[in-house]
């Protein structure tokens, strides 16, 4: 109940917003104002230094807008020796499904953990929040013993596995669950549906924000993964967008650096398009995640 | 009635099963592994196992660039906790009105749009950013007749440069945790201060403050795990030097397992780490509940 009051507040001031200015807060605006546009400084001249010709990339004054359009950069990238659109795919098919599964998986876990009575529940619902603890740099090094035994290693199927464990998302899961009413599922089951029917056609249809809220947790935090590729992977063809730029920018001299910055902003590209469709969640994916004590 | 039991326990198995069965195989089974890697010495190529005892842990324990590259981490933690946390607040104390809708549009783009955008990707972008001689941020200081930094170049700086890309980073993450509490305090108490006729500074200071001091807390333990994790942004950017300036204990974690090939004393690093982790988080806690309960 909490939860939500708090997430009602954010959404009702800092979310929504009034057409009033209030002329007492022009000084605090301004400031933030300035932040705002050095926070998004980078990101400019990434924009703009890729649309420079390669020998103008490093010239100064550097420049935060583009001056005119020139896609040579970004010709170049996708002309290269280098496969960047097989690496775009690779980012994209493990993102996809790294999120389609944790979710999948996830629901029913916490349709199990919410709804149905079995022994060792709480046991195994604890056990499981002893995953949220465990930072993934310990657990990288027995996984790439492990990818070696069965011969998984340079495989998209390394990437994907590791990150379908996911105990945050059954947490949230289950979280969310409990908040809604099971009259729904009782009725159902009384009227003689399957489990699988109660779950596919009464619970899962109800998990609307938290999926959401997952969906961009998974995605991003899947496609801008770094460790787990740059340990498992070392063929092109099989990395992803992180480690496929590291390889990039380390043929040196192979790419100009207009071309590595219209490399970054296709990497950038599906974040913002992400933030742009989907912002209001953001918000809530963030703080739902339970850190806000 | 026994059998409806049954077939809702058999369900839940079934429900629970791929879940489980990923996050055992994937998390605790890897987990439990790292404990019996760290005795063992594991050949890169054959992945042939030798029992070596505590000789991985003597190994890195003697090593004085494991301390360097704890007291390194140790040093970007207490800039990055002081940036994170302390920027995050300010700006969420600043955002915690209201405002025009096209502000608050842009506000939120540039604020949080970082946090989603993988370090792998803008650390490519600092890295130029910070460059000596065509950096963009060294041909600003010369207009303004300073003398350019060694952003990346200079021991003593590189570390300050990591923690300024990693504020950037991840500050809107704080800002919206900050926002999220402050907007949980009580209208009641709030009010109650206005008509007593306290500033807003007054109730700033004495009423919301006070009451998100848990989310503070949590927020600097939160950060500290995070930053005792530091790596992406260190390994693209400065991989460790200039000398060993910025070499973390993650960075040292990955050279030793997958750059000199010897899981066994990768593991035992990671393991320290695990136990380093565990004990800031205790002391935090103890320390914090003592201060937040007075």
């Amino acid at each position: 109940m909490t939860t939500n009051a708090v997430q009602a507040s954010t959404t009702s001031r800092f979310l929504s917003a009034t057409q009033v200015i209030h002329w007492h807060n022009l000084p605090v605006m301004i400031i933030l104002g300035i932040g705002a546009i050095l926070m998004l400084m980078p990101f400019l001249w990434m924009f703009a230094t890729s649309m420079r010709p390669a020998g103008e990339a490093y010239q100064l004054p550097p420049s935060f807008f583009p001056t005119r359009l020139n896609l040579n950069s970004y010709r170049e990238v996708l002309g290269s020796s280098i496969p960047f659109l097989q690496m775009y795919f690779n980012s994209f098919v493990v993102a996809t499904v790294t999120t389609v599964g944790v979710i999948l998986t996830s629901a029913m876990a916490a349709f199990a953990f919410s709804r149905l009575r079995f022994p060792g529940k709480g046991f195994l619902f604890a056990l499981m929040l002893v995953g949220l603890m465990v930072p993934p740099a310990l657990i990288v090094i027995p996984l790439f013993f492990g990818m070696a035994a069965i011969g998984l290693l340079d495989s998209l199927w390394s990437l994907i596995l590791p990150g379908l464990a996911s105990p945050l998302a059954v947490f949230m899961m289950r979280q969310f669950m409990e908040s809604q009413p099971r009259e729904y599922e009782e009725a159902a089951f009384v009227d003689g549906a399957s489990y699988w029917t109660i779950f596919r056609r009464i619970s899962l249809p109800q998990m609307g924000p938290p999926v959401a809220a997952l969906s961009i947790i998974v995605f991003t935090s899947s496609w801008d993964n770094f460790l787990l590729p740059l340990v498992f992977v070392r063929k092109f063809d099989v990395m992803t967008l992180p480690v496929g730029m590291v390889a990039m920018s380390d043929l040196a001299g192979a790419l100009s650096l207009s071309a590595i910055m219209a490399a970054v902003t296709m990497c950038v590209l599906p974040l913002l398009v992400v933030f742009l469709v989907a912002q209001r969640f953001i918000v809530e994916s963030i703080t739902s995640t339970g850190l806000k004590g | 009635m026994a059998t409806l039991r049954q077939r809702e326990r058999r369900a839940a198995w079934a429900f629970l099963a791929p879940a489980y069965l990923i996050y055992l195989l994937f998390l605790l089974v890897p987990l439990l592994a790292a404990l019996l890697l760290s005795v063992l010495q594991v050949d890169r190529l054959t992945l042939a196992t030798d029992y070596v005892g505590l000789a991985n842990f003597e190994w890195i324990y003697t090593d004085p660039r494991f301390w360097t590259t704890f007291r390194n981490t140790f040093y970007f933690i207490s800039l990055a906790v002081i940036g994170n946390v302390g920027l995050g607040l300010i700006l969420a104390v600043a955002l915690d009105r209201k405002m025009p809708q096209f502000l608050l549009y842009f506000f939120r783009l540039a604020y949080f749009l970082p946090v989603l955008v993988s370090l792998a990707f803008v650390s490519f972008i600092w890295k130029f950013l910070f460059a000596y001689d065509l950096g963009v941020i060294n041909y600003y200081l010369r207009q303004l007749g300073l003398t350019p930094v060694g952003w990346l170049n200079d021991q003593r700086v590189a570390m300050l440069s990591i923690v300024i890309i990693d504020v950037w980073k991840n500050v809107g993450f704080f800002i919206i945790i900050f926002l999220a509490a402050l907007q949980g305090v009580p209208r009641t108490l709030t009010e109650a201060a206005q008509i007593d006729g306290a500033s807003a500074m007054v109730t700033l200071w004495r009423i919301k403050l006070p009451y998100i001091a848990p989310v503070i807390l949590i927020c600097v333990t939160f950060a500290t795990i995070g930053g005792l994790q530091v790596f992406d942004s260190i390994k693209i950017i400065t991989n460790g030097g200039p000398g060993d300036a910025t070499r973390s204990v993650v960075m040292y974690m990955y050279t030793e397992a997958f750059g000199a090939g010897d899981l066994g004393t990768g593991a035992a690093s990671a393991l320290t780490l695990l136990v380093v982790i565990s004990a800031v988080v205790a002391v935090q806690m103890l320390v914090g509940r003592r201060i937040v309960r007075r």
